[in-house]
């Protein structure tokens, strides 16, 4: 029989405990945030947010009315473009998707896990700013698809612990008035944070 | 079907467009770094929100009974098929044959293009080149003149399509159309013709009093399943005056178990036993013939006498003398003057209407045989399977000519033809189908179909436009067209009258009128010491469903037995062949020999042995294909006096042989062992007019305690909420009335009446459509034996106890101990379905050691699948055994164990995690639902109203036994229900507090007990 010192297993728990700070740290890290996603059209927000005007449900149809925000239809695009800049380099990658009768097959820049329920209806109608969540998206492309351009990111982490944050301190009406450049008046400063419910089950199922 | 102004894109391109773009996803999602894609719309469809579903009025076309159905269509792609509340047939409800419909849709071994025979293969081919060998192929029969002995072979449809279709071959010259069905009665179709002068009267349980069945199975699909158990439910769930129900047969079904007396008569003594009810005979000579004590045929004489015209009399006799004892049968209920009370033809059922018997069809096939006929056209029937072997189809098809197809599947009858031109599924096109009461059901697509397949109907204008004497006649663009030429009021009364599907109308066009008669030909009656006893299975029929990994999985409602053939012998015939559960039997008559593991039950007589049909595919799909074996290899040819095939009364040896396997059964025991898991109340006590009697000792007699009372309107028991559990402590942590989330002001609750419950097991396959959840015991889901074999044994991951079902029918009985050793036919059955009990003071909740599993403040006991690692102390815990391990990662697509193959996948529900390996889960209480429902609400700025949606299982059950809601808020149904004198828990001594109430079966004294002397 060998008699082992005891000590000898310090190095594997070592192991061990390296091995569960690198998970720890991957998982950490597994959130998309920051990153580069680059997308079959170069589209830009800020020309249709801050030049046209446009309201973020003209394209996001279903945002206050579905899980599912929704995305512009190749027809919605060309309802405009068949008029406007038709002769620009994005425009014409548009309308040849739309004369082969194809979609954009756009590349998902913001998910949440398959077990993550997000009714996108809830938050829009309790008047959570689309720029609560998707940062600075009006100056998306402010300088055209061919200056500086940066396709969209995903600006928070959507961890978990980013989404239960608000649902348990509440949102500020005037923090997300102020994140969408929106006036922000004494009436909403002196609103309190709306509180929502955090339990597992109103979002995984 | 609206068109999008402007754009010219259609719905149908839009959904062309979109499973093209489905495809393009996976290869993308093969490069190196994986990117999700964002699909949109070329161009959005009118009336449609994304990720929210839409809801299509369309009729079900899954048997005879034509029930009206809701598809969920979500983003294009129907997702589940609900009951239509709307419906006045099936008023909501829908049986798990109609439920598993979509995984017809999607089944991922359909035809996928038209397929030609070259040599001895059949090799994929397109549509033009099908319709050119087609065409020339019809032309060279009519130059020949030879298009009068062309056969169009149709599995029966009720509604338009078969006056559609004789029209189409009259115009070719071709007479001989079949419509065919094999598990249609057609004796008693063409006796209730006779007798009432309707095929198929409707029958209503309400008023009657006294229900005889002669082995006619009304709550295992004979007949039109749904639509009779409703009334059945409604029926029973009067309870003072509810009809009482005598079984007459060899084997107690699922409808003999729900009975209150089962008088087990020898097979083929039915005729005797009418006789002498009706006074045609002496009870003696019954006596002689059945086996039946005269005591008791004279004290169903009685009862029968006794209920007046409230006796109800069916036959449900497949012997060759079917016709003649059914018209007895009718005999018995028009001397009680009950024909207008409870048998009512007036507002009878057209679904069998146009129908042609067994002997039409065996006629068809002595003139192949003959070579006779130079093309033959099938559509939908299976004869290489559904006819017995010694028709000889297989031999007699190969003669004809040139043999077309519209199978939709590879079955044993397609896989013989020359040309396949596979039709859409019933989702995928227009139609309609008869019903009830002068209604006419529409039928509309769903989507666009799923593969290169075309609508049998278009298929036959399209080739009626190629021939130049007939395109003048088919002069419009589809089947649609020439439809909605033929509706009254044309397309815009058409489009109204979709919304509900559901018509005032008889056929647009009739068919030609057909008469059921045949020259009875009686097959020989075989050798042997034992009757065999063959039936259609309650879940795959005579095999149509068999490629549904739904109905392979739900086990049979009264064996319990799932993937699998099986024979069933009596406890004493057991002992006395000295063999045990699972040992093979060879069932051996004078058409063929068939071996199957013996499943030991009461309910079958001593002398006869029973085997269902459904399985012993030898092609039809990856789920069907040798599994089991089929039972019509053990059925002679012969007729009755209708021609229907004669399946009753049959003679054979039965050899026990070595070889043993073990039962795939769900089951532990068929034994309660005094839990009192299913629990009953005599009537008399219910009315307090008796003492409940102490025979059943382990019973828990009387009226429940209902000491969970106070417990059921808090979302967790009082003794399990507070910090660390201790009821003391002022903090109730998320259980705090004022707590912020305002969500313990809710327990959702269920429950479920036992009295209603008839065990069709509608509930389980509605579960596994809504939830996703994975069937798991075909055959290349098994386990991993060694790096490079597995266990390929069909049920494999079931006899190890790995079903997934979150819900399921536990079936219980009760009395008759002694049955090893003496045959008696009264006992008791418990149906009792089981899903997670939401107890208010769980005992998984504690034991989870990662906070997994815990109580919501809304009363949900939550699995959360991310928090999960597994351990599975939870189930261990689990004192109703209600929580699911996923062994295999059945959810992941890049797994071998994967339930969902292209493209059943699209058949999953968005609103709900495809579970991943390693996960334990559980029924959720459908709280996607829960959740819709209140975001519906807050949308609307109001609160979720009383009854304003329900689980799954609820909405399907066809007896209306299961009630769901909110049982703190009285306005909600189930409340009250809670509240009724027979409800109580199961284990209620446990102290769980459980969120489910079942409600005491009631028992009724057998209507025929003779008297005691």
């Amino acid at each position: 029989m060998t008699v082992k010192k005891k000590w000898t297993v310090i190095p594997g728990f070592l192991a061990l405990a390296a091995a569960a700070t690198l998970l720890s740290a991957y998982s950490g890290a597994s959130s998309s945030q920051g990153k580069i996603v680059e997308q079959p059209v170069k589209f830009v927000h800020a020309p249709h947010v801050q030049k046209a005007g446009m309201n973020c449900l003209y394209c996001h149809s279903a945002a206050n009315k579905s899980p599912d925000p929704g995305n512009a239809s190749v027809a919605t695009c060309m309802g405009c473009h068949t008029l406007v800049k038709p002769q620009s380099a994005e425009i014409k990658k548009i309308a040849a998707y739309y004369q082969a009768g194809q979609p954009i097959p756009w590349n998902r820049v913001h998910k949440v896990p398959d077990y993550v329920q997000f009714p996108h209806m809830r938050h829009v109608n309790a008047g959570v700013t689309c720029q609560t969540c998707h940062g600075q998206i009006q100056n998306q492309g402010a300088q055209g698809p061919d200056t500086n351009y940066v396709p969209v990111q995903q600006v928070n982490s959507l961890n978990m612990g980013w989404c239960i944050n608000c649902h348990v301190q509440g949102y500020k009406p005037a923090e997300g008035a102020r994140l969408a450049g929106q006036q922000v008046t004494p009436e909403l400063e002196a609103m309190p944070a709306k509180k929502a419910r955090y339990d597992c089950a109103v979002c995984h199922y | 079907m609206s068109t999008e102004a402007g754009t010219g894109v259609k719905r149908r391109d839009f959904l062309k467009i979109l499973g093209a773009t489905g495809a393009t996803t996976a290869v993308v999602g093969c490069s190196s770094e994986k990117v999700g894609k964002l699909i949109p719309y070329v161009a959005s469809p009118d009336n449609t929100v994304p990720g929210v579903s839409q809801y299509y009025a369309t009729t079900c076309r899954e048997c005879a009974a034509a029930c009206g159905v809701l598809a969920e269509v979500r983003d294009g792609r129907p997702i589940k098929l609900e009951g239509n509340p709307e419906h006045p047939m099936n008023r909501g409800a829908i049986c798990a044959t109609g439920l598993s419909a979509v995984q017809g849709l999607y089944n991922p071994d359909r035809y996928r293009s038209p397929m030609v025979r070259e040599g001895n293969a059949l090799k994929p081919t397109t549509w033009d080149k099908a319709f050119e060998l087609l065409a020339q192929k019809i032309g060279e029969v009519k130059s020949k003149g030879q298009a009068g002995n062309v056969v169009f072979i149709n599995q029966h449809e009720s509604g338009t399509f078969p006056g559609f279709l004789d029209q189409w071959l009259s115009a070719n010259g071709m007479p001989n159309h079949l419509s065919v069905d094999s598990t249609a009665p057609v004796a008693i179709i063409a006796a209730n013709q006779k007798a009432y002068g309707a095929t198929w009267p409707q029958l209503d349980f309400g008023a009657a009093k006294l229900v005889v069945s002669f082995g006619a199975d009304f709550l295992d699909g004979w007949g039109h399943s749904v639509p009779q158990q409703l009334d059945w439910a409604d029926a029973r769930a009067k309870l003072t005056d509810a009809p009482r129900l005598v079984y007459i047969g060899a084997r107690r079904s699922l409808t003999g178990l729900n009975a209150d007396q089962w008088i087990p008569a020898k097979p083929g003594s039915e005729m005797a036993l009418c006789a002498a009810l009706t006074g045609a005979g002496t009870a003696q000579a019954a006596s002689d013939a059945s086996g039946v004590p005269v005591a008791t045929i004279e004290a169903l004489a009685k009862a029968i006498t006794d209920a007046g015209n409230g006796v109800m009399a069916l036959c449900g006799v497949t012997g060759s003398d079917a016709v003649e004892c059914a018209t007895m049968v009718a005999d018995i209920n028009k001397k009680a003057g009950a024909v207008g009370t409870t048998i009512k033809p007036a507002t009878g059922h057209a679904g069998y209407a146009g129908l042609a018997s067994y002997a039409d069809l065996a006629n068809a096939v002595k003139a192949m045989d003959a070579g006779s006929v130079p093309l033959a056209f099938i559509r939908g029937a299976n004869p290489a399977h559904t006819m017995p072997k010694s028709a000889g189809f297989a031999a007699a098809y190969a003669k004809v000519g040139f043999k077309v197809s519209f199978s939709a599947m590879p079955d044993e009858t397609a896989q013989l033809a020359d040309l396949i031109l596979p039709d859409n599924h019933w989702l995928e096109s227009w139609g309609d189908a008869a019903g009830a009461n002068g209604q006419l059901g529409l039928q509309q697509p769903t989507l666009e179909p799923v593969f290169d397949t075309r609508a049998t109907t278009d298929v036959l204008i399209e080739l009626a436009k190629k021939d130049q004497a007939l395109a003048a006649r088919y002069n419009v663009a589809d089947y649609r067209s020439w439809y909605i030429s033929k509706f009254p009021g044309g397309g815009s009364a058409f489009t109204a009258a979709l919304t509900k599907a559901q018509v005032s109308s008889g056929p647009l066009v009739a068919t030609n009128g057909r008469t059921l008669a045949a020259t009875a030909q009686p097959a020989a009656a075989g050798a042997g010491d034992f009757f065999v006893h063959v039936f259609p299975s309650p879940t795959l029929g005579d095999g149509a469903g068999a490629n549904k990994p739904w109905l392979q999985e739900l086990p049979d409602p009264v064996s319990k037995i799932a993937w699998q053939s099986w024979v069933e012998v009596h406890p004493s015939t057991a002992k006395k062949l000295g063999i045990k559960e699972g040992t093979h039997l060879t069932v051996e008559t004078a058409a063929g020999k068939v071996t199957a593991p013996a499943y030991i039950y009461m309910g079958v007589r001593p002398d006869t042995v029973a085997i269902a049909l459904g399985q012993g595919h030898t092609a039809y799909g990856r789920f069907a294909q040798n599994i089991g074996v089929n039972a019509y290899d053990l059925v002679p040819t012969g007729w009755d006096a209708a021609g229907g095939l004669a399946l009753g009364a049959l003679m054979g040896k039965v050899t026990v042989t070595t070889d043993k396997s073990p039962l795939v059964t769900t089951e532990g025991s068929a034994r309660q062992h005094g839990r009192g898991i299913g629990q009953a109340l005599p009537i008399g006590v219910l009315l307090g007019t008796e003492q409940e009697d102490e025979k059943h000792h382990h019973e828990i007699p009387g009226l429940p305690s209902q000491d969970f009372k106070s417990g059921l309107k808090s979302p967790v028991a009082a003794d399990a909420q507070g910090e660390f559990a201790n009821p003391e402590s002022k903090d109730k942590g998320m259980y705090d009335p004022n707590h912020v989330q305002k969500m313990e002001k809710r327990r959702w609750a269920m429950t479920i009446d036992l009295a209603r419950c008839t065990g069709c097991s509608a509930c389980v396959t509605a579960c596994y459509s809504e939830n996703n959840i994975p069937t798991v015991g075909a055959p290349y889901q098994g386990r991993a034996l060694s790096p490079t074999q597995w266990d390929e044994r069909p049920g494999a991951n079931i006899i190890k106890g790995r079903e997934m079902a979150w819900i399921r029918l536990e079936r219980y009985y009760e009395g008759n101990d002694n049955t090893e050793n003496e045959f008696s036919p009264d006992f008791d059955t418990r149906f009792v379905p089981m899903m997670c009990q939401h107890c208010g003071n769980a005992p998984c909740e504690p034991v989870c050691p990662v906070y997994a599993t815990y109580h919501s403040p809304d009363g949900l006991n939550v699995q959360v699948y991310n928090r999960c690692v597994g351990t599975r102390y939870c189930s261990n815990n689990c004192p109703y055994k209600v929580r699911y391990f996923n062994w295999f990662g059945y959810g992941e697509p890049e797994r071998r164990q994967y339930a969902w193959p292209e493209p059943m996948h699209w058949s999953l529900n968005p609103d709900v995690t495809v579970r991943g390996k390693g996960v334990m889960e559980k029924c959720t209480f459908c709280v996607q639902r829960i959740r819709e429902a209140e975001h519906r609400a807050k949308a609307e700025g109001r609160e979720v109203g009383a009854d304003e949606f329900t689980t799954a299982c609820a909405q399907a059950c066809p007896s209306r036994a299961i009630i769901f809601g909110d049982a703190a808020d009285e306005n909600w149904s189930v409340s009250k229900l809670a509240y009724d004198r027979r409800a109580y828990h199961v284990f209620e001594e446990l102290n769980a507090y459980t969120a489910v109430v079942y409600l005491k079966k009631v028992n009724y004294p057998a209507p025929a007990a003779p008297a005691k002397a």
